[in-house]
């Protein structure tokens, strides 16, 4: 049954980096924020797709289809969680609460057919980062060491390769570089300058694992590649512009809602998550 | 029998304990009025003096708006003297002062890694004293250099040109690298080789040049010893310090001490690590005399074990108290002058010296110090920071735990001298980890030999119940 699904190895690599980080980084990661966080999108995701069932259950009526719904999905929010975890720190565990709740909470609000437009963690740093007084991130405390650069290269390169969907992250990341590289030529940086900003943690982190999530980005490659551009170019201009430390989030979250759209323009087939394709309409429905 | 020994000693442990909590909580309540005299169990500090190439640099940071004062321990012929800092903005007469110069000392000291020192119980009779001593830290170190002429138009635009106190400032905009380092080289400024392509990012950014010399007349007139700390304001979303120009030529180590004040928490540099300084340690109570080499050695140990190319953390406080206290906290008149511009609507932020309140109150100036150690290979950026929400005290802080030393004639006192043995030895291991000094000087050091040998007799004894 384990790591059938590619989520499973999602949640095992986000688990080694935040044991990893707990036990050689010093982050201010705690134990029980991460606690709070993991809970609160459980609890919050068995909640919703109750009420969800329940309310569709009343009205629909289509007994068959819903009881199938009422199985809980634990591995969106489980993954939502650490990847919250890992990137967001807060002082008080309320703001974990918070961030957690309302990411799991903006996938059944912010939804078209089955398809969330936001990515449920990144929605939930946004908001917390806006609402509450004693969010923020970290963009600095992976370092740059090359081993951790590896480290997530191939843990995120095996996750992707079986998910397919590593376009998207190649066509941020090039497309990223290909913007630095572009503004340290012209700014006349030494090119160890140049290294040193793109051999952040973070943003190999977000390209990994946050902007490649299938639920949530368009369907077509031409869409994604597109989406994944001007991703790229919106985090450079809040990077260089505006000296936002938290740009790429901010860049996802505005950007996000264009899926919609660009699913329009470019029509393509729906993504499922088990490999074995004659259970993709199980999995469609217990996605939630 | 052999239990009821067990117990005993248990209960001895937990009345130590008990005892030990009650009276750091008297020490804090009961005493706390002359507390500016005497301030928990502080010993010595390890400021940043001890370092010889230490730049040190204030920025008070609210909202977009920074108030930056950048140190001077300039040691040479000041008519030498100059700096060009590169500044976001165009700097007018008003955003320019002159500092105080204490106030970086203040700051420094209030911040400083600190020793501190408790005292065992006679195990055998729990009556527990505790006291603080004093002793003071190593010498001070020296700067950059330049020089004066006149004027030409190189591409080069003079946006201001004023004085202030003993400076000439002047702020500089240009078109292209070539054209500022003329003007600056016709101005009698000495450029060292290799800053004209360092100077090219900086203008392409569009950011400013603030040029400053010692203008002698004024220096001589005031009769000043030093040259005081610069304090420059201004309003601009870029949080960062330009450290490259700095490192034109120079291949060698050097340390910054960042002070960053804030109304909201903690900073951290976003396109480094910042670590934690290791704190909170127990190590050998010999280590008194030799605080600042220590620290010193623990400071490197850490910096070459992080691959040099992190920033370390080594306070972030509330700045309405401190505990202990290495220094008298900052009175409101200091923290202006420190550059802390948005106390005016909260009077009563900071409590009034000798009456800290007995929770931790909350003022809304936090305090971190940031020690980077940077050279050319491993910090190939210029430092950029960010303000977070984070209120989490940390001190860099090591401990002397100093030993009974009376007589014991009773079983938790054989007890007691045995453990120290193990407890010693702990130390011992503790600091050559920390420090990477040789474990067999540190027990040389600490005697343990001796320590060793009498309480294995002391253990033989107690094994034969006596």
């Amino acid at each position: 049954m384990l790591f059938k699904d590619i989520r499973d190895y999602q949640i095992l690599y986000l688990s080694l980096f935040l044991l990893l980080g707990i036990s050689t980084r010093d982050w201010t990661l705690r134990p029980s924020m991460i606690l709070v966080a993991i809970a609160t999108s459980l609890i919050t995701q068995s909640l919703l797709t109750l009420i969800v069932n329940r309310w569709s259950f009343t009205t629909n009526k289509k007994e068959n289809k819903q009881h199938k719904q009422y199985k809980t999905n634990i591995r969106s929010p489980l993954i939502t969680s650490l990847g919250i975890s890992l990137l967001l720190r807060a002082d008080y565990p309320t703001t974990m609460f918070f961030a957690a709740a309302s990411a799991i909470t903006s996938k059944f609000i912010f939804k078209l057919e089955d398809k969330h437009f936001f990515n449920p963690a990144n929605f939930g740093i946004i908001s917390a980062l806006v609402i509450t007084p004693d969010a923020w991130v970290s963009p600095g405390q992976w370092g740059e060491d090359w081993w951790y650069g590896l480290l997530f290269i191939g843990a995120g390169g095996m996750i992707l390769h079986r998910i397919g969907r590593w376009d998207t992250t190649a066509a941020f990341l090039g497309f990223y570089a290909l913007l630095e590289a572009i503004r340290n030529f012209w700014l006349d940086w030494t090119w160890d300058v140049y290294l040193h900003r793109l051999m952040s943690g973070s943003l190999l982190l977000f390209a990994l694992f946050m902007v490649t999530d299938p639920r949530s980005i368009p369907n077509s490659r031409t869409g994604r590649l597109t989406w994944a551009a001007c991703i790229a170019l919106l985090t450079f201009i809040l990077r260089n512009n505006f000296y936002l430390s938290t740009a790429v989030f901010w860049a996802l979250f505005a950007l996000a809602p264009f899926t919609v759209l660009l699913d329009q323009l470019w029509k393509a087939s729906r993504f499922s998550w088990t490999v074995n394709s004659v259970s993709a309409s199980v999995s469609r429905r217990d996605i939630q | 029998m052999n239990s009821y020994h067990h117990q005993r000693t248990n209960l001895m442990k937990l009345f130590r304990l008990l005892i030990s909590i009650l009276l750091t909580f008297v020490i804090l309540i009961g005493f706390t009025p002359s507390a500016l005299a005497f301030c928990g169990f502080y010993v010595a500090k390890a400021d940043s003096k001890l370092y010889n190439k230490a730049s040190q640099i204030v920025i008070a940071r609210k909202d977009n708006r920074t108030l930056l004062t950048m140190a001077n321990d300039y040691q040479g012929n000041v008519k030498d003297f100059a700096m060009v800092v590169p500044v976001p903005t165009v700097l007018e007469e008003e955003q320019v002062q002159v500092g105080k110069p204490k106030i970086i000392e203040r700051l420094d000291a209030f911040s400083a890694p600190r020793l501190v020192e408790y005292f065992d119980e006679d195990p055998c009779a729990p009556v527990m004293y505790d006291r603080a001593l004093e002793s003071a830290a190593p010498p001070p170190a020296p700067a950059p250099q330049a020089r004066k002429r006149s004027n030409r138009d190189l591409g080069v635009t003079v946006e201001a040109q004023f004085n202030v106190g003993e400076y000439d400032i002047v702020i500089l905009s240009a078109k292209e690298s070539r054209g500022l380092e003329r003007w600056l080289r016709g101005n009698g400024y000495k450029i060292p080789r290799g800053a004209k392509r360092l100077l090219n990012p900086y203008i392409r950014q569009k950011m400013k040049f603030f040029v400053a010399k010692v203008n002698l007349e004024k220096f001589d007139e005031n009769g000043y010893q030093k040259l005081r700390p610069l304090q420059i304001s201004y309003e601009s979303n870029k949080f960062m310090l330009p450290i490259r120009l700095g490192m034109v030529n120079s291949t060698s180590e050097q340390d910054l001490i960042a002070y960053i004040l804030s109304p909201k928490g903690q900073a951290e540099l976003i396109n480094y690590r910042t670590a934690k300084i290791p704190s909170n340690m127990n190590i050998p109570v010999y280590v008194k005399q030799e605080f600042g080499d220590f620290y010193k050695s623990m400071f490197q140990t850490s910096y070459t074990k992080e691959d040099k190319k992190v920033a370390f953390l080594e306070y972030a406080w509330d700045m309405s108290n401190c505990d202990p206290c290495s220094a008298d906290p900052l009175s409101r008149e200091e923290l202006k002058d420190a550059g802390v511009f948005w106390l005016d609507n909260n009077p009563n932020e900071i409590a009034p010296p000798g009456f800290p309140s007995r929770r931790p109150p909350s003022s809304n100036v936090f305090i971190t110090r940031l020690h980077v150690r940077y050279t050319r290979d491993k910090f190939p950026e210029d430092l950029m920071f960010q303000e977070t929400s984070n209120r989490k005290n940390f001190q860099g802080r090591y401990v002397l735990q100093h030993p009974y030393t009376g007589k014991t004639n009773c079983k938790a006192g054989r007890q007691y001298k045995k453990s120290l043995r193990k407890r010693f030895e702990k130390e011992a291991q503790t600091l050559a980890r920390l420090t990477n000094w040789n474990i067999q000087d540190i027990r040389q050091k600490m005697k343990l030999e001796e320590q060793a040998s009498g309480s294995f007799w002391q253990g033989i004894l107690s094994w034969f119940g006596m």
